[in-house]
């Protein structure tokens, strides 16, 4: 279905309709709904995946400017429409997944973080002799999505852990999928969290926990 | 029945001698010029919520040694709407006019503009010969707030909830100018009639600015003092300038301010008497003397 923020239309993809807690799904960088395959069977209720503006069959942001909150309201538009869900983002959708948890409380009972593209961002802290993106010649996404390839202007935003911090201690439950790869600073942050829980970073585990911690809350 | 309203004058302002645009990532550019074609080019770039016509004084003045041009930042005067707004984005823009040069260009920016144009700067050296900042050095260190992040973005995403597609009308041009005055007290009616005559469009209900909107706010972790820092990474000689007198946006308080430009490398600093934050529309002729002399050093 169509769902607008500000001026921009977005698909949310209603992928399962059942009777249950709803759950939204968040794809990474460059990615879209399709990378969603094993969430459908195991989740109790109706599964959304929206398509970020700039992704899949979302309108691309005229003039490209994307960033991160920008985004996150991409996220809340679609809450607006559910009526609430428990939150399960990869990579870029992870990061912007927790941003949401933590301001929309009362919508997200719970959400959980997986690995993916975008998940780093810009780093911790600004560097000023990071040279500026050449938006003349973005990076291009994988060649199966139908990215704009000005969304790679995302990774350029910084994650401060003061700033993320907040975040995480206001979300309701938080899920840290981990496999033992390295993780960003404000993921490591986050994990200090009395709201985090670290789990597996299979889908096929981590997805009923997090249903858990929704029919728990 | 709506008014039909003339062209306003004012003392000292040009209309610009011609007029292009540039796209850029799909978003069209508005430039004003002003001055003889092959002269070496200036690019001017103006402050939140104002617009290319701000510049109607101050260019003709410089364009006695240069060729002027002033953007309309996307958003803003007859540059178009676009789906969102960043900063980062808006500084990208501005180096892709300077690319479209295809030489080295002087830069100037006001305000927002100020800013905006030191980090173009700082992005592409290479193509800026002189920089000069008008009252652009950011807000000061933003106070203490006592209200969790969380609950500020869900303010933020509210916002977003509930954004306009376009601003209510006005009745009249001059219903426009006294909204303008009572942000910006220091600025003469006659000039923010000529100034909102540019910078707005008549409807069949009224008056309508045409900057977007859906600029008002952003959301982030940037702070201000991550400014000074920044600075030192400037590679391009810059004046910055200031008026003497306090105004509704600016200049910062001088401790605050030093601290910021204290890292440039290659600076020069002036403060012209008698002017608050529009510094260029307020004392033109002793701001156009302060830059062309550095300028043409």
């Amino acid at each position: 279905m169509r769902i607008t923020h500000g001026r921009i239309t977005l698909e949310l993809h209603e992928l399962t309709r059942r009777e249950g807690p709803a759950l939204l799904l968040l794809h990474a960088m460059y990615g879209s709904s399709d990378d969603w395959g094993e969430a459908l069977a195991v989740w109790p209720g109706p599964v959304y995946a929206l398509d970020f503006a700039g992704h899949g069959q979302s309108d691309w942001v005229p003039g490209g400017a994307y960033y991160p909150e920008n985004l996150a309201g991409d996220i809340d538009a679609a809450l607006q429409h559910i009526g609430g869900a428990a939150i399960a983002g990869a990579g870029l959708g992870a990061y912007l997944g927790l941003l949401v948890a933590g301001a929309r409380r009362d919508l997200v009972p719970a959400v959980l973080l997986l690995p993916g593209a975008g998940l780093d961002g810009g780093g911790a802290s600004p560097d000023f002799d990071t040279p500026f993106p050449d938006l003349d010649h973005p990076a291009p996404g994988a060649p199966e999505h139908r990215a704009d390839p000005l969304v790679g202007l995302l990774d350029a935003y910084v994650r401060p852990v003061e700033y993320v911090e907040p975040f995480a201690h206001a979300a309701r439950h938080v899920l840290l999928a981990e496999d033992g790869a390295a993780r960003p600073p404000w993921w490591e942050a986050v994990r200090r969290s009395p709201t985090a829980t670290v789990i597996s970073a299979n889908l096929s585990v981590a997805l009923p926990r997090l249903a858990e911690q929704t029919s728990a809350t | 029945m709506l008014q039909r309203v003339t062209e306003p004058s004012f003392p000292g302002a040009a209309a610009p001698e011609r007029r292009r645009t540039l796209d850029v990532r799909g978003v069209h550019l508005n430039l004003l010029e002003w001055g003889d074609p092959a002269a070496p080019p200036v690019l001017l770039t103006h402050g939140m919520w104002d617009h290319a016509h701000s510049y109607a004084v101050l260019a003709p003045l410089l364009a006695r040694h240069f060729r002027i041009v002033a953007m309309d930042a996307r958003g803003h005067g007859d540059s178009t709407w676009a789906g969102a707004y960043t900063w980062f984005v808006d500084v990208l823009d501005i180096v892709a006019v300077l690319r479209s040069f295809g030489r080295p260009v002087y830069l100037l920016g006001h305000s927002k503009g100020g800013g905006q144009v030191t980090d173009a700067a700082r992005a592409v050296p290479e193509l800026v010969r002189k920089l000069v900042n008008i009252d652009g050095f950011g807000p000061p260190s933003l106070p203490a707030e006592t209200r969790p992040m969380p609950e500020r973005f869900a303010e933020f995403l509210d916002h977003h909830r509930k954004l306009r597609d376009d601003w209510r009308p006005y009745p009249s041009l001059d219903d426009l100018v006294e909204r303008r005055r009572s942000q910006n007290p220091r600025l003469s009616r006659e000039w923010l009639r000529y100034f909102a005559f540019h910078g707005a469009r008549v409807d069949h209900d009224g008056w309508r600015w045409k900057s977007d909107p859906q600029m008002a706010i952003g959301f982030g972790p940037w702070q201000p003092d991550w400014i000074g820092p920044s600075y030192t990474r400037l590679g391009v000689p810059m004046l910055a300038i200031i008026g003497s007198e306090p105004d509704t946006w600016g200049p910062l308080p001088e401790p605050i301010l030093a601290e910021r430009l204290g890292g440039v490398r290659d600076l020069e600093r002036r403060t012209i008497a008698g002017a608050g934050h529009f510094v260029h529309i307020e004392r033109p002729a002793e701001t156009a003397t302060v830059i062309l002399d550095y300028l043409r050093s």
